[in-house]
């Protein structure tokens, strides 16, 4: 039972990890219909930034932080400006592999610029080393921190997003491009917005997800964000809850079938492997998929003729 | 393959009656081929293609000398991609469906083959042919239920299921206890990289001649109509789902071909086949080359194949002027840049250059030659 409710906490915060990265993939597919595969990247290079100014200029860690926030919603309005403005009016298929261009570039100028992390390296924060041990379970004050800003971020963005004259806008660019420019919704200036807001969700998971580890690389991310796009997708590319849910339940899944599937196997074959673990997550995604083709909180795509 | 049937066997008893005369002799396999370049251009461009191609063996060997047969091995290679990049299209191109599952029959193709010739001591082309018919099969289990899915949520469930495939011959390979599964008894003449180049070169040619006439028949104009509206197509009596899952068989059979003789190519079968990069490749391809083209298949396979050999010939370091570039450490990112700058420039792929070209022209020769 302990090693469930571990698993389970365990299961969460990696869970809230995927929601976070999945929350930034739909926000930028629901306004501007990219799907965003250099996401990944564009969060190493935040979290790899933070690295730089942790140890070259030995900044306090806040300090840091708040750094590489700003950091990431320029890089955000820089990509908006200077990669998705000139493909927005390229079909959906050419916009992804622009994307995919787009993180090749990324990963090379990050390389240039710092050689150091081209290995992996440690990421210092002052949360490691601390826990609590609450009834026999452990509880690092990392998985705290992922919680805490996971609901916190998850509140404010509601906030901003049902109460707030920019979120409305917002909303409106989303449902109908041409309408909310007809209602005088400054469109441009939202696309800007989004990217800059999913950039900064994309630090916030990257530097999440680096103290989490507390080892990093330029490419830490790339085998996270496969796992992030199938909980947006499970959720429903259209959804901002369902992306979070979509992300907690491949985190659960992951955990909890690392557990059960422990040590045993079937006949020759071995099934902790973590081959099986993410075949069975695929199995069960794509399962789901054709039960609800729009994701578990996705609405029906309407078709018109 | 699927040309000579539907171009070769009599039309179907629903096929309304043609109001072309000539059509009863272009149905005909003979007819086909008469008429297969339909202009004074189509019979310069396609056999001067095919003879540069065939000429490309010599030319190399004058170029690389003895390292000649190397630098071909790596060109062979883009001859697979266009196989490859052209089942990509009939799915995505023609027949509207964004699936990324091509690298799965990409890699089951290759094991297929390693697995008869080698395991079970059948001859190479049975092996090949069955490892296209394993595709068949596979396209048809996952076409079915694909056709519930649609949209970015094909797309990515699609990208899953080759990740599950991959994981699924990596499993194999290590239950067998193996790093990859190697092509041990190929024929000999297939190891020796002039006649390899050729073998592909053949294969590639009759693919896509039978493609071209497979797009131009009934089942071509389906998927293009299925493409364009769906709903106008069902209306005008197309048979949607069973031209989607052909779609789906067709494409994975090609992939299934490319795979197999990717296997011979490298002399192994690995699971990195069936890996996410592998699919965005092949994505990639039709994307920079143009959807809904042969020609775009064939443009976006080389570029996606060629660019980086090209890359990798520069100097290191370059040298341009005062300013020294170690360009080795840089490869992927200018092929990155490249490939962005032309999804920026051109959208709609390569093969819009073409349309476009010959637009300019006829506009040109309307206006009797006058700017």
């Amino acid at each position: 039972m302990l090693a469930f409710l571990q698993v389970t906490l365990a299961g969460l915060v990696t869970g809230s990890l995927y929601g976070l990265l999945a929350l930034g993939i739909v926000l930028v597919y629901r306004t501007t219909g990219v799907l965003n595969f250099a996401y990944g990247t564009i969060a190493a290079i935040c979290a790899c930034f933070m690295y730089i100014l942790l140890t070259g200029p030995q900044l306090n860690f806040w300090l840091a932080l708040v750094i590489t926030l700003l950091f990431a919603l320029l890089l955000g309005m820089i990509l908006e400006r200077g990669f998705a403005r000139p493909v927005l009016e390229a079909p959906v298929f050419t916009k992804a592999i622009a994307t995919l261009a787009l993180a090749l570039v990324l990963q090379t100028i990050a390389q240039q610029i710092w050689p150091q992390l081209a290995s992996p390296v440690h990421f210092p924060t002052p949360f490691e080393g601390h826990a609590a041990h609450i009834g026999g379970i452990f509880f690092s004050l990392a998985d705290a921190t992922v919680l805490i800003v996971t609901i916190l971020l998850m509140v404010t963005l509601n906030f901003f997003l049902t109460r707030t004259k920019l979120g409305i806008a917002m909303r409106a660019t989303a449902d109908g491009l041409s309408a909310a420019r007809l209602m005088g919704v400054p469109v441009g200036r939202i696309f800007l917005l989004v990217w800059s807001l999913s950039a900064l969700i994309a630090a916030l998971a990257g530097v999440l997800l680096a103290s989490e580890q507390t080892i990093i690389d330029i490419q830490f991310m790339d085998p996270v964000l496969l796992l992030a796009f199938v909980g947006a997708v499970l959720g429903g590319l259209d959804s901002l809850p369902g992306a979070l849910v979509g992300g907690l339940l491949i985190g659960l899944a992951d955990n909890l079938l690392a557990l059960v599937l422990a040590g045993r196997s079937i006949g020759a074959l071995n099934v902790s492997d973590p081959a099986i673990r993410e075949a069975v997550i695929f199995g069960g995604f794509i399962l789901v998929l054709l039960l609800r083709p729009q994701g578990l909180l996705g609405r029906a795509v309407l078709r018109r003729v | 393959m699927d040309a000579q049937k539907t171009s070769g066997g009599q039309p179907p008893a629903e096929t309304p009656p043609s109001d072309e005369p000539a059509s009863v002799l272009r149905a005909t396999w003979l007819g086909a081929l008469w008429r297969y370049p339909r202009t004074a251009r189509g019979w310069l461009v396609v056999p001067g293609a095919l003879a540069l191609f065939a000429l490309l063996p010599a030319i190399y060997d004058q170029l690389f000398g003895f390292s000649s047969g190397f630098e071909l091995h790596r060109v062979t290679l883009i001859g697979i991609f266009v196989l490859a990049a052209m089942a990509q299209n009939v799915l995505t191109g023609y027949a509207a469906q964004p699936s990324l599952g091509n690298a799965a029959f990409f890699g089951v193709g290759g094991y297929m083959l390693a697995w008869l010739t080698n395991d079970l001591n059948q001859p190479y082309w049975v092996g090949i042919a069955v490892a296209m018919l394993v595709s068949a099969v596979l396209g048809v289990i996952v076409g079915g239920p694909a056709l519930r899915i649609s949209g970015a949520y094909l797309a990515i469930a699609t990208l899953g299921l080759v990740f599950l495939t991959g994981s699924l011959l990596n499993l194999w390979d290590t239950t067998a206890g193996r790093q990859s599964y190697d092509l041990n008894t190929l024929p000999m003449f297939l190891t020796d990289d002039h006649a390899l180049y050729f073998t592909v070169l053949a294969i590639v040619s009759i693919v896509l001649f039978a493609m071209y006439h497979l797009l131009r028949s009934r089942v071509g104009r389906a998927w293009i109509a299925i493409r364009d509206s769906e709903s106008a197509a069902a209306a005008f009596g197309v048979y949607v789902t069973r031209y989607k899952l052909l779609a789906f068989v067709v494409s994975a059979v090609l992939t299934g071909l490319s795979g197999a003789l990717y296997a011979t190519w490298a002399s192994t079968a690995t699971s990195s086949m069936s890996s996410p990069d592998q699919t965005i490749a092949f994505l990639t391809m039709i994307v920079i080359g143009g959807l809904g083209s042969i020609a775009g298949s064939v443009l976006g396979a080389v570029f996606v194949g060629f660019l980086p050999l090209l890359l990798g010939q520069l100097p290191s370091p370059l040298i341009l002027g005062p300013v020294q570039i170690q360009i080795s450490t840089l490869t992927t990112g200018v092929y990155g840049l490249l490939l962005l700058l032309a999804l920026i420039f051109f959208p709609a792929g390569f093969s819009s250059l073409i349309e476009r070209g010959r637009t300019m022209g006829r506009q040109l020769v309307q206006r009797g030659g006058q700017p």
